[in-house]
């Protein structure tokens, strides 16, 4: 009964701690929510020991019923989104507006996206995804001014749109299969006699899944909605940290599933290459501290989908790892960008100046979740980058490719770096609770880099071993990469016009109907001339 | 003639009219309205999905050869219930937009939110 368990309390515990006028309902609210971490633990356990888990939900086994499956990856994602939204509580229990609607609503998305997660079932996934929507899009507009209001509505309608789109590729599915389970049409689709039936229903539901994972021409809703400015941080956080991997899970699992019948692989390879690359041009031309670590999600959502269709097992172990280590440190610097936001007043990267004199704590937590995402030696960014590097490289240009996605990130992020020099005098206090939350993300950080390579044995059973010399070599890599980085922002960018023209486009609402229209259009003709 | 004109050519043809509302209406209450056309045009193409004539309604006591297949209609109630809560936030939204800019238009949205 463990999975279901993982779904429903934290619901309930929302539930509750909406209904009841109890003054300290905040205390049995984090003891819940640590409940919820046990469980997720413990099952994860169970899942590493015994092997994958199944449950039918209301006894009808099979393919009839509605199933929740938990294998290695699936059960270690719930564990990563317990282990955030624990971190979160915590980092903001003292904001004024963590009221108990505030509190229902972000346990409950905590409970939709371990659904997410754990569902082997379309129409489930559907349901979820939709509620999931809604959630997100008031959380968006939390604080109910005008900038958010108009973000979380594109938000909410593109998303339904694209949730049509899924839905008529699912009618499309059940029409052929008879059936919604996942792992049932992932059996049976080796016996279609003829594959251009798929193509329909596979180019729906891969739209759909696109739109959700922000993959090449549909991420401009993106980072509206993460880094939109008056959204609390925590939600900021919890969006680019855990949310949006939600979309990307899925398209692991839909590749899988459609793999037999439509190998797509070597365009998603493209597709997710330009996504890296467009993500970190739009980051670098940003002003905003916010919407830079927004574009810098698509950027790294790019890298792992790259990583996820180059055809090795290491790069795709690789890219799901550094789906995990990417959690971890894009939430840690949403949630110290929105402090400096906060100390500061202001969000634009030219007007901070001097954060290790004025936040020697944030400033030090931020290196260190910028060493993560840079790919630093001993940090988790660079275990699982290599092991996307040793997947592909007997591929030259692949690996070129890859070199410079890593170097648009370094440069990305010396933008960022640039706030923490500088001269300034007062010293700012930090809270204790902040101070925990925050010291355990970046020692997350730490940790995933040291431990990597038994991460890694666990959860995917390969194995890497690290010698000295490799680690000489890639601190060197990582020294000249950071050299060149230096060199471009300080002498070539200011001189480019073209970081200073793109930085305020922005698609309206009908201009991002026309990229998903355009996507699914593209991609269907795509898949009848070659099938 | 009645093989071209079945369910599903006609809730292809429906989606399709909401995806055109949806490009090129730039009315917010229309788009909406486009929203809820293309679910209407999933739900017309769930139900139609097998179909064959001289079956009955899954109701009562009946054999399996003789009733149609009763999931899709199970799962369009839920997308009922799903779309109509839906189309109820996105309208309260819409009203709580139209208070902050006093106007219906996307781009008049985004012209006004940029002189903030």
């Amino acid at each position: 009964m463990t999975l279901f368990w993982l779904v429903v309390l934290p619901i309930i515990t929302a539930l509750i701690g909406y209904l009841s006028h109890y003054k300290r309902i905040f205390i049995l609210i984090g003891i819940a929510q640590l409940c919820t971490v046990g469980v997720a633990i413990v099952t994860f356990i169970q899942v590493i020991l015994y092997g994958p888990m199944t449950q039918a939900l209301g006894d009808y086994e099979g393919s009839i019923g509605i199933n929740l499956v938990a294998d290695p990856i699936s059960s270690f994602f719930v564990v990563l989104t317990c282990f955030l939204f624990t971190a979160m509580l915590l980092f903001n229990y003292h904001k004024s507006y963590m009221n108990r609607l505030f509190l229902f609503l972000f346990l409950t998305l905590q409970g939709l996206i371990i659904a997410i997660f754990l569902s082997n079932d379309l129409f489930d996934i559907y349901t979820l995804l939709e509620v999931s929507t809604v959630v997100v899009s008031i959380l968006i507009m939390y604080k109910r001014d005008s900038q958010s209001i108009y973000d979380g509505m594109v938000y909410l309608l593109t998303n339904l749109v694209s949730m049509a789109f899924f839905l008529f590729g699912l009618g499309y599915v059940y029409k052929i299969f008879g059936t919604l389970d996942l792992t049932a049409i992932k059996a049976a689709i080796p016996y279609v006699e003829n594959t251009d039936t798929l193509i329909l229903p596979y180019v729906f539901l891969i739209t759909a899944i696109s739109l959700k994972s922000a993959i090449m021409p549909l991420f401009s809703w993106l980072p509206r909605a993460h880094g939109t400015p008056s959204a609390p941080s925590i939600v900021s956080a919890v969006l680019s940290g855990i949310f949006v991997k939600g979309g990307v899970y899925l398209f692991i699992r839909f590749q899988d599933t459609f793999a037999m019948g439509l190998d797509t692989s070597y365009i998603f390879i493209l597709i997710g290459f330009a996504t890296a690359v467009i993500g970190f041009v739009f980051a670098l031309s940003q002003t905003d501290l916010k919407l830079l670590l927004a574009y810098s999600t698509v950027s790294q959502i790019g890298l792992i989908v790259f990583g996820l269709s180059l055809e090795s097992d290491y790069s795709y172990y690789g890219a799901v790892y550094h789906i995990m280590n990417h959690a971890v440190f894009k939430a840690t610097l949403f949630l110290t960008a929105g402090m400096i936001i906060e100390e500061y007043e202001t969000r634009d990267i030219r007007k901070i100046k001097g954060v290790f004199k004025r936040m020697p704590f944030i400033a030090i937590i931020t290196v260190i979740a910028i060493m993560g995402i840079t790919g630093a030696p001993l940090f988790n960014g660079s275990v699982s980058k290599s092991l996307i590097q040793k997947g592909i490289s007997y591929q030259s240009y692949l690996e070129y490719g890859l070199i410079f996605i890593n170097l648009g990130t370094i440069i990305t992020y010396i933008k960022y770096a640039t706030i923490l020099t500088g001269d300034h005098k007062k010293g700012h206090r930090v809270r204790w609770n902040q101070k925990v939350a925050l010291s355990i993300l970046a020692f997350a950080c730490v940790l995933g880099g040291l431990l990597g390579q038994w991460f890694v044995g666990i959860l995917f059973d390969l194995n890497i071993t690290l010698s000295f010399t490799d680690l000489i070599n890639k601190s060197l890599v990582y020294l000249v990469s950071i050299l060149i980085g230096y060199t471009f922002y300080k002498y070539w960018y200011p001189k480019i016009h073209f970081f200073k023209t793109i930085w305020e486009v922005e698609l309206s609402f009908n201009e991002i109907i026309f990229s998903i229209v355009f996507f699914f259009g593209s991609f269907l003709s795509y898949l009848l001339i070659i099938y | 003639m009645e093989k071209i004109f079945n369910g599903e050519s006609i809730s292809i043809l429906l989606f399709l009219i909401g995806v055109y509302g949806l490009l090129a209406r730039r009315n917010i209450i229309k788009t909406v309205i486009a929203l809820a056309i293309m679910q209407s045009a999933i739900i017309l193409f769930f139900l139609t999905i097998n179909y064959e004539d001289g079956r009955i309604p899954p109701i009562g006591d009946v054999t399996i050869h003789t009733a149609v297949d009763p999931v899709p209609q199970a799962l369009m109630i839920t997308a009922i219930v799903i779309g109509v809560a839906v189309t109820a936030v996105s309208l309260t939204m819409f009203i709580s937009l139209y208070h902050h800019y006093g106007t219906t238009n996307w781009l008049k949205v985004i012209n006004k939110r940029r002189e903030d």
